[in-house]
């Protein structure tokens, strides 16, 4: 197996600034000493409270945030210093409705991202329908994003995602906010994707959505790891717990 | 070719999504009608001759600036909002290059205030514009646009160090129109404004309109402030290079791409 994410000793601190006149500033601590890695081909999730830190760790990853310190490394390279070799082999999504170009078509913020992500336009083009048709908007793609529902921005930027047949995916709770059959669609296209040998790194409060999609979980809880295997292992770390969600709350309370 | 697709399709997206704004329209349309009328009612009374052009040159370059302000920096603050910024920014074909197609694109659909200036002041005053010296305008008119292409990505740049956008591009318009000389002429101000704008290259490029525009007769004087204007434009560039590197690893380390 070959690792293409490795973190070890990962931390990341932000400065936090309070007053006006007497300005105090105060460092929070996102990301403490997190330490894993991810192999090609697998489906990893990261679970964790609000404020766990696996925001800001996917983050560092996509090399959108700088690591305070630890190793941070994707595809062999540090995430802070060689993130061109990286950006091109990689893309996101997060969750919600933000991230999408709403005064243009679906069909045009996927023509956009194929640009900047320097995909020749012929293949940009096949590509889109290809994408437009996996993710259902294929008779939405002309219309404006803005007038798109929840469920069809969070498909699109899936689509967007996908438009630099990015060896490593990272969603960060792609499901939030969906109804029951949008989440179910975005699981199965998941599942799919995992079967075209993809490697995703997933956050997620869904607890079955982990379950069903999942290889490795990696639970964290203030920043710091607290427990990684698989959901098996971790029922079983959690002292034989029916299902992951029981596993996720006794080894999350047992923390506190 | 692919920076080339990149520029080409950010400018095309920026002047698409810029013009769609309200705020916009009212920057690139309603504004250099209110500003023509102001500065040529105020001009009118003076007691000048011959200074439709000066009023008509003013009131479109006060609409450009405006536009360049609120939209070249606004436009970064948008995007931060809209959660498009960090995908942008990591995105291979480089934040440098994506923000000098949306700047172009702002400049580009922002020259459109002098059109409207133009015929605000022909439409309701019936004033002319005589262009005494057409060759040098358009020498003048190539080395202005440079200059405003270069001074907003450099204020890009360094607007994408902090969340309080908003603020500072409120904060930069009204001193930049007056101590560059936009309405009047920046040798009445004290003399630390001049100095001060002296190092600000629109300063320059104003300067070099008005004088195409009024005729130029003292080619010598026209060629200085053009050396001038290449210079501070030249090192304006230099700063953006310089600051490139450091900005970029700056706003990954601040975590400035986003609101919090």
């Amino acid at each position: 197996m070959e690792t293409v994410v490795e973190v070890r000793d990962l931390k990341r601190t932000y400065t936090v600034t309070k007053g006006f006149w007497r300005r105090e500033k105060r460092q929070v601590t996102a990301v403490d000493g997190l330490s894993f890695t991810v192999e090609r081909g697998e489906i990893f999730g990261l679970l964790g409270q609000n404020g766990a830190g696996k925001t800001t760790t996917i983050k560092m990853l996509i090399t959108l945030l700088a690591p305070t310190g630890g190793l941070c490394r994707v595809l062999g390279y540090d995430t802070f210093g060689q993130e061109r070799a990286i950006r091109g082999r990689i893309n996101f999504v997060f969750g919600g409705e933000l991230g999408i170009y709403r005064r243009l078509s679906g069909r045009d913020n996927l023509k956009y991202f194929g640009n900047l992500y320097h995909v020749p336009p012929e293949l940009r083009d096949r590509r889109i329908d290809e994408l437009l048709r996996l993710v259902e908007l294929e008779q939405d793609g002309d219309r404006l994003a803005e007038t798109y529902s929840k469920g069809m921005l969070q498909r699109l930027q899936i689509a967007r995602g996908l438009m630099n047949d990015p060896e490593i995916l990272f969603l960060d709770e792609p499901t939030v906010g969906l109804d029951p059959l949008g989440a179910r669609m975005l699981r199965s296209l998941i599942a799919r994707l995992r079967e075209q040998g993809k490697t995703i790194l997933l956050t997620t409060h869904y607890l079955p959505e982990a379950e069903e999609l999942c290889g490795r979980i990696a639970i964290l809880h203030k920043g710091r790891l607290l427990a990684l295997g698989t959901p098996q292992e971790l029922k079983e770390q959690a002292g034989q717990a029916a299902t992951l969600e029981d596993a996720y709350v006794r080894l999350v309370e047992g923390a506190v | 070719m692919k920076t080339l697709r990149v520029l080409g399709s950010t400018l095309l997206l920026q002047m698409k999504q810029s013009f769609v704004r309200p705020m916009f329209r009212f920057c690139l349309i309603a504004n250099p009608i209110l500003n023509t009328i102001l500065v040529y009612e105020m001009f009118r009374n003076s007691g000048q001759t011959d200074f439709a052009a000066y009023a008509i040159l003013g009131a479109g370059l006060m609409g450009l600036w405006g536009c360049i302000c609120f939209s070249s920096a606004g436009d970064l603050n948008r995007e931060r909002y809209s959660g498009t910024l960090s995908q942008i920014f990591v995105a291979p074909a480089g934040f440098q290059t994506i923000l000098w197609g949306k700047v172009l694109g702002n400049t580009l659909l922002s020259l459109g205030t002098l059109l409207f200036s133009w015929l605000t002041a022909k439409l309701l005053y019936g004033a002319s514009f005589p262009i005494r010296s057409p060759g040098y305008l358009l020498l003048a008119f190539l080395a202005a646009v440079g200059c405003f292409l270069s001074v907003s990505v450099l204020a890009a740049w360094l607007l994408t160090l902090s969340r309080k956008t908003t603020l500072y591009m409120n904060v930069i318009e009204i001193p930049v129109i007056l101590i560059c000389g936009f309405v009047f002429p920046a040798e009445q101000l004290p003399r630390w404004a001049q100095i001060l704008g002296m190092v600000l290259s629109p300063t320059w490029a104003v300067k070099l309109l008005r004088m195409a525009v009024a005729g130029v007769p003292d080619r010598a004087a026209f060629w200085r402030a053009f050396g001038t204007l290449a210079a501070l434009t030249a090192l304006y560039l230099v700063l953006i290079r310089l600051l490139y590197g450091e900005i970029q690893k700056q706003v990954r380390i601040r975590a400035t791409l986003e609101v919090c």
